[in-house]
């Protein structure tokens, strides 16, 4: 029986060429773009999932409310994991990461190179995360100062081999060398953890002041027992903030209890956050990667579903459309004796083997884009997560769920058809007022109206972000990395450089207004003594006295540092936010007061107020920030001007490479690295456009297959029409009108629904475009441009035949 | 007795008017015969085969088919019924388009759960009695109205039902071929197949046992 169903379905399929390529090619497409999604999606959703004890391991998150910004960090302070584990028996162990220092130079021959995934963590870093271990033993390799556990790739670069990397040393330099012992080598970190590190340092060489409570600068995880809620442990912070945290902080201002901060509407909290959960719904500061969210992955399954209802949508359509030409046999097949259930089950079966042809195309799809795909979704994933057992299954499965999808109502439809009426040949009369295909019309356009919108939008958001005023010029800023430059060096270098024409000013600058540069968060007070009512939380960078002008930034008042003025030691600039949080009016010349050690303050002299600048991402607002005077070693920035960037590049790599041969030149432009925090938003840019015109390529040609089945089964009509004297504008305009009436109506559907959806998505941005009338606009012009375009191939052709052809048909 | 219509009607709405297709038809047939539908356009012979093959039902009157009650049954009762015991001919032969002949002959069978092995014995007897083995792998557009109309008498006889009812089965033939299928059915109804045909032609009309006249729904004459 199936194998007579078959039999039909196919020469069905080979007789309908042009409906049948249609409908393989919109499926394929849709059926292609799920896959890659569901291979997004699977891989988005798979992070830190492979540690053995991933459901009972959690991370220290801290948000502190001081003064004004409140801040949400993915780190703690340093004794916080013991003290937990000392404190409370449902902690069965923590470990911590300590990144806070950034790159490292490590030694191979007489070159040294710079290393970007290097950690201290600590001993039992390998008794809660799961890395499996090539050589050595990790959970004792950390144990003594001055040992280091190496993943495969690094052993590779460094030693050539495992083996050879096992028992070496390895040379590290910061702030002068320090050698490690290889004690350990680890396979290499997996794609979908939060973290990658290919140098984990032994914590007993860090270099830093332990046991302070105040200083948030740990990823601090722990593991709590089987069946600890997490939840509810998160209750016990209040008690160890009120136990450690309040004698410490009690040194530094007058604070007695944990109310006298909540009654100045500040806070200090810590929650936890699921080790599982930390890829796609924690977005904290200094988080060890740049997380995912799950608000793109909710879009992406919504997107990916949508295109394949379109496409399923064709093939209803299309299927129903031609209807009439199924009928006959559905009417013969009753005659003959068939239940309705069978027929259904036949058309079914018919849908599916169409869907079986086009999944293996979209699989060919797949396998070709994949490579292209993960370029602009910033994913690695192999072709074999393909063949992943639960992928396999769920491609295998696909069909089968898809193809009735598209089937049933086809199925449904046809099968209702009465023998009598069919066989009696009057069938087609009423077939065009389908109410159900003009709402799968509609939905198909609703979505890919929806779709254009939303990547308008995007992109005028991507466009808003580069050409908005941040308060500082981006534009032709040269930032030359300065590891390990003896200080000699580095200042003969800047001064060397600064003569070139091309340079305009130059500066020391370690603090830089983009993202992933030092930040430094500290306590100042307008009074001596500091209460939780006159403190407040700002940003404390150095500066020189060419920073301002190197960086394009304003002086709104009072004045830039200046060498004329001998005490600038103690003055501070102030931000416009910073102002308004000290509450002056008249800023210039007050005092401010910064906690010290032991009580003892530093006192600063506001001298000027810089105009704010954006040092984070849009998404957020300006914080509150200050600069005083002061050296920093890490970077050089250069203003230049030049229309020949490479030959002035070159230029000053010499110089450096003259200075120092040993250490490779490393540089970025800093509008290059404000572009960089926007990278997720230019991804998700890309994707869907991409996605977008492979919508409304299907919704097309949907349109397009409709549009040649109305027009053949009017064919009679037009040509009686055109007997009788109807003009072939006339004709076009008579079967363009009921689809155009469609899309306006989809577009009316559209409208408010991506009026909705890009709102929401702009407000995550403290910065951001407002929604203009004229992208709605444009979009229905575009949309309906694209149906009458697709539509005015059939049209055109059939108003254009002779009648007498079409008439003789009878 | 085959079958038996008693002051069956077909009653439909046009326009809010009520207007009887079949007007108080009176009908006993029994097992063997051969009736000729008679009438012109419009008279009610297609109605009144389409009623009597369930197709289309009565609105009033009683139908009594092979004992049992039709006009009582449920939809699904009345296919079995009919899938069971009645063979379909039509004018314009109705064959799936496609499939070839030999399949064509074959789909009532894969209907009736028949094997395998069974179907192809049935559909290669049907195809020798009509000798139209070498035309099997055929499709319907490649055979001559004739020759399509055999396949469909083909069709309906494989699953050996005890009536056949043919609606004008030679109206898209020449004369020839006409003869042809019209010497069939008089060879099937000496083997004693039932068989009702409805007819505009008086030649074919008097090749069946007993000729029935219909006028606007009502039987005129016998």
């Amino acid at each position: 029986m199936i194998r007579n169903y078959l039999k039909i379905a196919w020469r069905n399929l080979i007789k309908n060429k042009g409906i049948t390529t249609i409908n393989t090619i919109g499926l394929s497409l849709g059926i292609g773009c799920f896959i890659l999604i569901a291979l997004f999606v699977t891989d988005e959703l798979s992070f830190d999932q492979f540690h053995k004890k991933a459901d009972h391991i959690y991370r220290i998150n801290s948000d502190i409310l001081f003064g004004g910004t409140e801040i949400h960090m993915a780190v703690s302070s340093d004794p916080m994991g013991a003290t937990l584990k000392k404190d409370y028996p449902e902690v069965e162990e923590y470990t911590r990461i300590y990144a806070s220092e950034g790159s490292r130079l490590i030694r191979k021959g007489t070159e040294l190179i710079e290393e970007f995934s290097v950690a201290y963590v600590d001993s039992t870093f390998f008794n809660v995360f799961t890395f499996p271990a090539l050589k050595g033993n990790p959970k004792t390799a950390l144990q003594d100062p001055n040992t280091i556990v190496i993943s495969e790739k690094a052993a590779i670069k460094y030693f050539g081999s495992v083996d050879q990397a096992m028992g070496e040393i390895l040379e590290v330099n910061s702030n002068g060398k320090t050698l490690f012992k290889v004690t350990a080598v680890i396979k290499d970190m997996p794609k979908n953890s939060h973290f990658h590190l290919d140098f984990l340092i032994s914590m007993a060489n860090v270099n830093y002041d332990f046991g302070n409570y105040l200083s948030h600068n740990f990823h601090t995880y722990i593991v709590l027992k089987e069946g600890t809620d997490y939840k509810e442990f998160t209750t016990n912070f209040k008690e160890v903030v009120a136990k450690y945290l309040l004698p410490q902080m009690s040194q530094y201002m007058e604070v007695k209890s944990m109310e006298d901060i909540e009654a100045s509407g500040n806070k200090i909290e810590y929650s936890l956050v699921p080790l599982k959960d930390i890829h796609l719904h924690s977005s904290q500061s200094i988080e060890l990667s740049a997380n995912g969210s799950i608000k793109y992955v909710y879009i992406f399954s919504a997107v990916a579903l949508f295109i394949l209802l379109i496409a399923c949508t064709n093939f209803m359509n299309l299927t129903t459309a031609r209807s009439s030409g199924r009928a006959k046999e559905v009417g013969i097949r009753k005659v003959l004796g068939t239940e309705k259930k069978s027929l259904i089950f036949q058309f079914l079966s018919e849908s599916t083997l169409v869907v079986v042809i086009a999944h293996s195309i979209a699989i060919l799809f797949v396998f070709i884009s994949l490579d292209w795909f993960n370029n602009i979704a910033g994913k690695e994933i192999s072709i074999k997560a393909l063949l992943q057992p639960q992928f396999l299954i769920f491609l295998i499965l696909l069909p089968f769920v898809v193809g009735p999808l598209a089937g049933i109502y086809p199925a449904f439809f046809l099968s209702k058809f009465q023998p009598i009426t069919v066989l009696k040949g009057n069938l087609a009369k009423g077939m065009n007022k389908n109410t159900l295909r003009n709402f799968l019309v509609i939905f198909q356009f609703t979505t890919s109206i929806v779709l254009i919108i939303g990547t308008i939008v995007v992109y005028q958001q991507l466009k808003h972000i580069q050409t908005t005023d941040v308060g500082f010029n981006k534009d032709q800023v040269l930032i030359v990395e300065n590891s390990n430059l003896p200080d000699e060096t580095r200042k003969s270098l800047k001064s060397e450089i600064t003569q070139l024409t091309e340079i305009k000013s130059a500066s020391f600058a370690g603090y830089i207004p983009v993202s992933k540069s030092a930040r430094s968060d500290t306590t100042f007070s307008t009074e001596i003594v500091a209460t939780a009512e006159n403190g407040f939380n700002m940003q404390y960078w150095r500066a020189d006295y060419e920073y301002i002008e190197t960086m394009g930034m304003e002086i709104m008042a009072g004045r830039n540092f200046s060498r004329s003025f001998g005490t600038d030691s103690t003055a501070i600039i102030l931000n416009e936010k910073a102002v308004a949080l000290t509450g002056f009016k008249n800023p210039i010349g007050k005092k401010l007061y910064k906690s010290m050690e032991n009580n003892e303050k530093t006192i600063y002299t506001i001298i000027g107020v810089v105009k704010n600048f954006n040092f984070e991402s849009l998404r957020q607002d300006v914080g509150p920030l200050s600069l005083r005077l002061g050296d920093n070693s890490w970077r050089t920035a250069y203003r230049f001007n030049t229309t020949d960037v490479e030959g002035f590049i070159s230029k000053i790599q010499k110089k450096y490479e003259a200075a120092s041969p040993e250490i490779s030149f490393t540089y970025s432009f800093l509008d290059d690295s404000f572009l960089n925090m926007y990278r997720q938003e230019k991804r998700i840019g890309t994707i869907a456009l991409i996605f977008t015109v492979l919508a409304v390529i299907i919704a097309a040609l949907g349109l397009f297959g409709l549009a040649t089945y109305i027009a053949e089964q009017r064919t009679k009509e037009i040509g009686i029409r055109k007997v009788l004297g109807a003009s072939t504008t006339i004709i076009v305009k008579i079967l363009s009108k009921d689809f155009i009436k469609l899309i306006v109506f989809a577009f009316l559907i559209a409208t408010p629904i991506a009026w909705w959806f890009m709102s929401s998505w702009l407000r995550d941005f403290a910065f951001r475009i407002q929604l203009n009338w004229w992208v709605f606009a444009l979009t229905g012009i575009i949309t309906l441009l694209i149906a009458v375009l697709t539509l005015s191939f059939q049209t055109i052709k059939a108003a254009i035949t002779n009648p007498i052809n079409s008439l003789k048909t009878e | 007795m085959i079958l038996q219509l008693n002051n069956t009607s077909r009653v439909i709405n046009s326009g809010g008017k009520k207007i009887a297709l079949l007007d108080n038809i009176n009908l006993q047939i029994e097992e063997g015969e051969f009736i000729s539908l008679m009438g012109p356009s419009g008279s009610g012979k297609s109605t009144l085969l389409n009623c009597i093959g369930m197709l289309d039902n009565f609105t009033e009157g009683s139908y009594t088919f092979l004992d049992e009650a039709v006009h009582t049954m449920k939809e699904k009762q009345r296919s079995k019924l009919y899938k069971e015991y009645i063979g379909f001919v039509f004018q314009a032969y109705h064959l799936i388009d496609e499939l070839n002949v030999y399949e064509n002959i074959e789909t009532p069978l894969l209907y009736k759960n028949v094997k395998s092995s069974e179907r192809k014995a049935l559909v290669a007897d049907m195809l020798d009695r009509f000798n139209i083995v070498g035309k099997k792998d055929l499709f319907p557009s490649q055979l001559s109205g004739g020759q399509q109309q055999l396949v469909g008498i083909a069709r309906a006889l494989i699953t050996k039902p005890k009536l056949i009812l043919a609606d004008e089965p030679t109206g898209n033939l020449n004369s020839k071929q006409s003869t042809e299928i019209m010497e069939l059915f008089s060879e099937l109804n000496n083997e004693g197949v039932t068989i009702i045909q409805a007819t505009h032609s008086e030649n074919n009309a008097s090749y069946g046992s007993r000729i029935i006249n219909l006028l606007d729904g009502r039987i005129v004459s016998e």
